[in-house]
């Protein structure tokens, strides 16, 4: 049991956190693409 | 001083960025220290770190540069004040200095590609003679030259034809082979076994602190954050891109290709190992080498009863392990390059000063594994100091006044609160001394002339190296702000 609680924790914070920030990335692209260089 | 040459986008950036965290440290590295240190257990506090440490690092870096569009010397000058650009070359000459042998452990990764491409891996049954023959002959000094000559080149091309270029391909190929890996080594019969110790925490390990600063000193070296290196890349990010969402995808990404790394390493170790999965697992060899250049060779010619199968999951890997070494060495030129050309310099003339001193000063670390394990020991902990140098030039500056201005400026996509304040100013230098200290005073413990500075791997080596350095950058002082400084305010 506490392997998979151990495993979810850790998995679910790194790759979950990548997929987030991901995301968020490109959200935050699309409305900057206005913005001048 | 005016910037002309940008990341042409976002992706070109993070990849790039990428690139220098990901090396051979989160595939050889990673997976033997979790084994020395308890599977699970060790993974908890290496989360934790990469949020107190690693991330909260990186941002200053991404900020710095940004603001500075210097190299370190110009951009500590410029940000602890002048009297401090010394903290800015010395941690360029951490940087330096790994590149030296960095380059040779990237000659290593491309000499068992080819070996493992053109079959001739496999021909061997005993592979700690075949890596003991390879590495005390003069073959690591061609692949080293080999490996110089790469990195001289893409940096010679510039930012967007050479880093962007070569990384937005060696990262994702990268990236992709890493999960080919993943995949074949998984659906291994027994494979369940290692992903279960990967991830099974114990209680002893937990509340030793051994196991804590382990996870630190991963967190240190594995991502690349205090190193310089993504400050200089920060210098070519356009104004309005974003600081703190992109320095968190660089850490938690990092992270990520370690945890891919170790999973496909443990499942192929437990299900291939006929003996003693654990023991092999974490036996370091020399310079960390034991694991994949003596025992993975030995399990790929087992994966399978196809030789075809088996040289090519065995190519994959060090390919892999290739382009990861290959993607941190061009960073490492690109800081010394750039720090060059802060001295008015041309890129093309600073290359091939800094490529044909690498090349020249590496050749010791490849002919003399004595020389290469003093020099990884010596600067491997020098980094440490230069983490500390990066958070006092923001204490100095005023860590509010740095968060609030520069990584919530212009272009921020998330606000960083005041969480980072006390990151940087509590969390960061305990963090520091209690790692050099530990470091420090353990190596006296495994050398009983601990004071000698001619010895490979004790404090008398390091503090010896350290106040050579320290000494000539705080008495050259003076020329680094003459020189990097001269039209800054």
């Amino acid at each position: 049991m506490e392997t998979i609680i151990t495993a979810v924790l850790v998995i679910g914070t790194v790759w979950g956190g990548v997929i987030i920030f991901i995301r968020k990335a490109i959200q935050f692209e699309k409305s900057k693409k206005e913005i001048p260089e | 001083m005016q910037q002309n040459e940008f990341f042409t986008s976002r992706w070109g950036l993070i990849l790039s960025t990428l690139g220098i965290a990901v090396g051979t440290g989160n595939i050889w590295r990673f997976s033997r220290v979790v084994a020395q240190n308890g599977g699970g257990s060790f993974l908890i506090p290496w989360v934790i770190f990469l949020l107190i440490w690693s991330v909260p690092l990186i941002i200053a870096e991404f900020a710095l540069g940004k603001s500075t569009r210097l190299s370190p010397i110009g951009a500590i000058g410029k940000t602890a004040g002048k009297n401090f650009a010394w903290m800015g070359a010395f941690i360029t000459f951490v940087s330096t200095a790994i590149m030296f042998y960095y380059s040779v452990v990237a000659g290593w990764c491309i000499r068992y590609f080819v070996s493992a491409f053109s079959g001739d891996l496999f021909n061997t049954a005993n592979h700690l003679s075949y890596w003991q023959q390879f590495s005390e002959s003069g073959m690591p000094v061609f692949f080293h030259l080999v490996a110089m000559v790469i990195g001289g080149f893409v940096i010679y091309k510039g930012v967007v034809k050479g880093i962007e270029k070569a990384n937005r391909f060696l990262v994702s190929s990268l990236l992709i082979i890493l999960i080919i890996l993943l995949i074949r080594a998984v659906t291994l019969p027994n494979a369940i076994e290692g992903i279960k110790y990967l991830f099974t925490p114990k209680l002893e390990f937990i509340l030793d602190y051994k196991v804590w600063l382990n996870a630190l000193t991963q967190n240190a070296w594995d991502t690349g954050a205090g190193w310089g290196l993504i400050m200089t890349y920060a210098i070519y990010m356009k104004k309005k891109e974003d600081i703190a969402l992109n320095a968190a995808l660089i850490g938690f990404g990092n992270n990520s290709v370690s945890l891919i790394a170790g999973i496909t390493i443990f499942s192929t170790v437990f299900a291939l190992s006929s003996t003693d999965a654990m023991m092999q697992i974490s036996q370091s060899g020399p310079a960390n080498t034991g694991l994949t250049f003596i025992y993975l060779p030995l399990l790929f010619s087992k994966m399978s009863d196809s030789i075809i199968v088996n040289t090519i999951f065995a190519s994959l890997f060090f390919m892999a392990l290739s382009f990861a070494a290959l993607t941190s060495l061009f960073s490492m030129i690109e800081l010394a390059t750039k720090t060059t050309m802060d001295f008015g310099l041309s890129r093309k003339k600073s290359i091939l000063i800094v490529a044909s001193a690498g090349f020249i000063l590496g050749i010791p670390s490849a002919l003399n594994m004595k020389f290469f394990i003093n020099q990884d020991w010596v600067w491997g902990v020098g980094l440490i100091l230069s983490g500390a140098f990066i958070s006092f030039a923001l204490i100095k500056y005023g860590v509010d006044k740095f968060r609030t201005n520069i990584i919530n400026g212009f272009g921020s996509d998330i606000k960083i609160g005041k969480w980072y304040n006390i990151i940087i100013t509590y969390l960061v230098p305990i963090e520091v001394t209690v790692l050099l200290f530990w470091w420090l005073i353990s190596s006296t413990t495994w050398d009983p002339e601990w004071w000698n500075p001619f010895h490979a791997e004790n404090l008398g080596t390091c503090l010896a190296q350290w106040f050579i350095v320290l000494s000539l950058f705080i008495m050259l002082n003076k020329t680094f702000v003459k020189n990097v400084l001269k039209n800054e305010n």
